[in-house]
């Protein structure tokens, strides 16, 4: 084999470099910022999960690289299910505050997967955005604040499901983490919905614009979509 | 474009450009936070208004009522709820509010903010959408009056700014154009010395040319002084320093020749009886320093002339030429004193005889002579102890009294004086200008200088007369526009009032006053140069020129000169006066010559009585020449 011709590594001209430099700093004048891919990108998860938890999470992610194969050309009704028993398998439901330290913390699906362990909007979040990544457009779907009473006592508590609204004004199905299976709003009667969200207006559309304003983080959406970004969901 | 005028685009360019910079980035930075505010306002007011409504029964009427007492807060332009279909339910929508804000500030700044959108839930099920947005006119009307306001500081900080950069601009302005005045002074050959600048690089100019001036002036001073030396060799007496006998009858011809007050004068000659005696009773030496002690005496007489003009006619004879004297009595009173005074140095008994012989306008030279030959004999004929002997001559004085004198003379410079004219011309036989010697009228002809000068100094009329001429010569140019030289007095040029005057007559007619040329007599002190150097400065704008007259070879001010900016220097008819067979005179004159032409002053030759005389002069590089023998070019 012949030997690997020796480069010199690659010295710039002062001019080219005062060229660069002043470059970058007139574009960083002018806020032509460096845009991080805003795209699903399984290299940069495969990368982010190595770092921060190591082989068992690098696993975990290889299934659910390999569920997404599986549920890529299902109906949706097949799409729920498998999403739902996913993560309701995957991750155990411990309060926020002992997995992450916070009161209420959203963790993305990376680091939910990566814990194995997660608060109820933990799943709901990465049930969307596992759906919304198989092509369920997020018109169908919200997440929705409800008032949970637990088993058969009259102790109720904030949680937190994903529904699934086949038409806006159409009664939603709920995938819930309480109860495993999907079953349509109203045989839930243990929850009572208040208030429902989706991230549309958020990041559908030029959403990175918003990346830049230092008030926008303090939501706890735009803070959680930031972290899935830089992981490499979105 | 002058360096002054760069300056100044440059503050105003940067000034502006900071001003308008810092006014849009504010702006900009304004606009950019305002709509991230509002952006949150709308999201935040429709989610929970949103929230709220979730909460309660559907009921349209109760909706509305919701939606109207978030839309008359007044913050709102429009309030929208649309049900899942996206049909409006209810809807609230405010006009503009324009305000004070002028259009095209609105259109400049634009507010692009997304509407608040947040969806209601009833039950498990959707209800509808809220949509809001809010009311922009106040953000605009706040960010115009920031804008005004900023405006209104960046203008008073622009204010101040100019005014700060002005102060600056004159530290510069000031001293950059006296370096250039100095600079174009030198080009011009006038060596003047200036107050170094505070500027570093312009001190550094100037020290340089302020050396270069020093140094100059160094350089002439040296050589006047060579030539003061040579002159001596060359035309004084070895032992007694007194002239020589040709030099003498040279400038005593000069004087009696002169169309002017020199023309009119005592001469004093004094012989030391038995010198051969002397010299064996006292020895060599002695009688040497006897003989110098009587002509420093005699020198001292003369109390006007930086030199006075004394001669050693043979071993014996010494003669004192006292231009400008009139009055017998009192002269012959100083002669004996002062020979009284070279009597008692001597260690045995000197007998000096003396005659004392007035002089006047065109006397022949040879007739005086004899007089004081004959009147000298008669002095030494007398045994008294007070050996002079005084020739009065019969003065034709045109008026008896002083006070008559007086009347006479103010009247005929009121009624205006007249002006000779006399050719000077170069060495293509050009006219340099006319020499005009004035004449006033007097006793109902119109008299020389010579007659009326003597009286007018006596009288401390110079200023009017020299005004008169002035103003004589003006009138003249106005028909005949040939430039002509007129004489001021020493004691006019030292006269404020006089100097302001004549500026004022030169100022008003500027074309004429290029054709002057003023000329000021030799004998001039420290004071009076001074003086000099200041009329200089303040017509040369006007495009006078000045000049010097009667420069004898013992002119030794010629250093003095060199910031002066002299047009021209005349020689004195003695150092002319048979030029052509004197090989000693060519080199003084020549030496002369080439001192002025290093400051740029031309030299003009007086009283050239031939045409070899002529010729000669140009030879040795004389610039131009006037006198008897010099005519009219056809």
């Amino acid at each position: 084999m012949p030997a690997p011709s020796s480069h010199s590594p690659p010295v710039l001209s002062r001019r080219q470099f005062l060229a660069t430099v002043g470059a970058l700093w007139l574009g960083a004048g002018f806020g032509i910022h460096p845009t991080p891919a805003a795209a699903f990108d399984p290299q940069r998860l495969r990368q982010s999960m190595q770092q921060q938890y190591g082989q068992a999470g690098l696993s975990v992610l290889e299934e659910w690289f390999s569920l997404l194969q599986q549920l890529q050309n299902k109906d949706v009704q097949a799409q729920l299910r498998g999403v739902n028993d996913f993560f309701n398998r995957r991750i155990r439901w411990i309060d926020d505050i002992q997995v992450w330290g916070q009161e209420d913390y959203w963790a993305t699906p990376l680091e939910a997967m990566g814990k194995g362990q997660g608060d109820c909007e933990d799943y709901s979040i990465a049930k969307y955005i596992t759906l919304k990544q198989l092509g369920v457009t997020s018109r169908y779907l919200r997440m929705i604040y409800v008032r949970a009473r637990i088993g058969r006592s009259q102790i109720t508590q904030a949680h937190m499901v994903l529904g699934y609204y086949s038409a806006p004004d159409a009664e939603p199905l709920v995938l819930d983490n309480i109860v495993p299976s999907i079953t349509p709003a109203s045989q839930r009667t243990d929850l009572d919905p208040l208030f429902s969200f989706n991230s549309d207006g958020l990041w559908a559309g030029g959403s990175s614009e918003s990346r830049a304003d230092p008030l926008a983080r303090l939501s706890r959406w735009r803070s959680v979509i930031e972290r899935m970004q830089t992981q490499g969901f979105l | 474009m002058s360096l002054i005028k760069q300056l100044w685009l440059a503050i105003i360019a940067l000034l502006l450009l900071s001003f308008v910079g810092s006014l849009a980035v504010s702006i900009a930075s304004s606009r950019h936070y305002i709509e991230q505010a509002v952006r949150i306002k709308n999201e935040d007011t429709a989610t929970a208004l949103a929230l709220s409504m979730s909460q309660l029964d559907k009921d349209l009427v109760t909706l509305e009522l919701l939606v109207a007492a978030q839309f008359d807060t007044g913050y709102y332009q429009q309030i929208t709820l649309r049900d899942t279909d996206g049909s409006v339910l209810i809807e609230r929508s405010a006009n503009e509010y324009t305000g004070d804000v002028p259009a095209w500030f609105r259109q400049l700044i634009a507010f692009d903010v997304p509407s608040g959108v947040a969806t209601i839930q009833d039950g498990w099920r959707q209800f509808g959408t809220l949509e809001l947005e809010s009311q922009h006119s106040f953000a605009y009307a706040s960010l115009w009056r920031s804008t005004l306001e900023l405006a209104a500081w960046f203008l008073l900080a622009g204010a101040i700014s100019l005014a700060i950069a002005t102060m600056v601009v004159r530290g510069i302005k000031h001293p950059l154009s006296r370096v250039v005045a100095q600079a174009q002074d030198i080009s011009a050959r006038r060596f003047t010395t200036i107050k170094e600048p505070r500027t570093l690089e312009l001190r550094q100019v100037t020290q340089a040319m302020n050396v270069l001036s020093a140094n100059v002036h160094q350089m002439l001073t040296q050589e006047s002084h060579k030539l003061d030396e040579l002159r001596r060799h060359l035309q004084h007496d070895r032992v007694t320093g007194a002239l020589n006998r040709d030099v003498f009858m040279g400038k005593f011809a000069a004087q009696l020749s002169s169309d002017d007050a020199r023309a009119t004068g005592m001469l004093v000659m004094v012989r030391v009886q038995a010198l051969e005696t002397l010299n064996e009773q006292l020895g060599h030496a002695t009688t040497d320093g006897l003989l110098r002690t009587l002509v420093s005496q005699l020198g001292q007489l003369d109390g006007e002339a930086p030199e006075p003009v004394v001669g050693r006619l043979n071993g014996s004879d010494f003669i004192l030429l006292l231009p400008h004297a009139d009055d017998v009595e009192q002269l012959s009173q100083h002669v004996t004193k002062a020979l009284a005074d070279v009597s008692a140095t001597a260690p045995v008994a000197v007998y000096l005889p003396t005659a004392i012989v007035p002089y006047a306008p065109h006397d022949e030279r040879g007739t005086l002579l004899a007089t004081l030959d004959d009147a000298l004999a008669q002095a030494e004929s007398l045994s008294t102890h007070k050996q002079i002997v005084i020739r009065h001559r019969e003065r034709v004085s045109l008026y008896s009294s002083h006070a008559e004198w007086r009347a006479e003379l103010a009247a005929a410079i009121h009624a205006g004086p007249e002006l000779a004219y006399f050719p000077v011309i170069d060495a293509q036989g050009e006219i340099l200008h006319y020499e005009c010697p004035a004449r006033l009228k007097l006793a109902g002809e119109w008299q020389t200088a010579g007659i009326f000068i003597p009286w007018i100094t006596r009288f401390d009329m110079e200023s009017a007369l020299d005004l008169a001429v002035v103003k004589k010569a003006l009138t003249n140019l106005n028909t005949d526009l040939k430039p002509v030289g007129v004489n001021l007095s020493a004691a006019s040029i030292t006269n404020t009032q006089f100097v302001n005057e004549l500026r004022a007559l030169l100022e008003a007619q500027p074309s004429l006053a290029k054709q002057l040329c003023f000329e000021v007599p030799a004998t001039l002190s420290t004071h009076a140069i001074g003086s000099l150097r200041g009329l200089c400065a303040a017509l040369r704008p006007l495009g006078c020129t000045f000049g010097i007259e009667h420069v004898g070879a013992e002119f030794t001010k010629l250093a003095d000169l060199h910031d002066v900016g002299l047009a021209y220097l005349k020689m004195d008819n003695s150092l002319i006066h048979h030029i052509n067979t004197s090989t000693n005179q060519q080199t003084i004159v020549r030496g002369m010559a080439t001192l002025c032409h290093s400051l740029g002053i031309q030299v003009i030759g007086e009283g050239v009585a031939d045409n070899e005389e002529l010729m000669c002069l140009f030879l040795v590089g004389v610039d131009g020449a006037t006198g008897p023998g010099v005519r009219q070019p056809v």
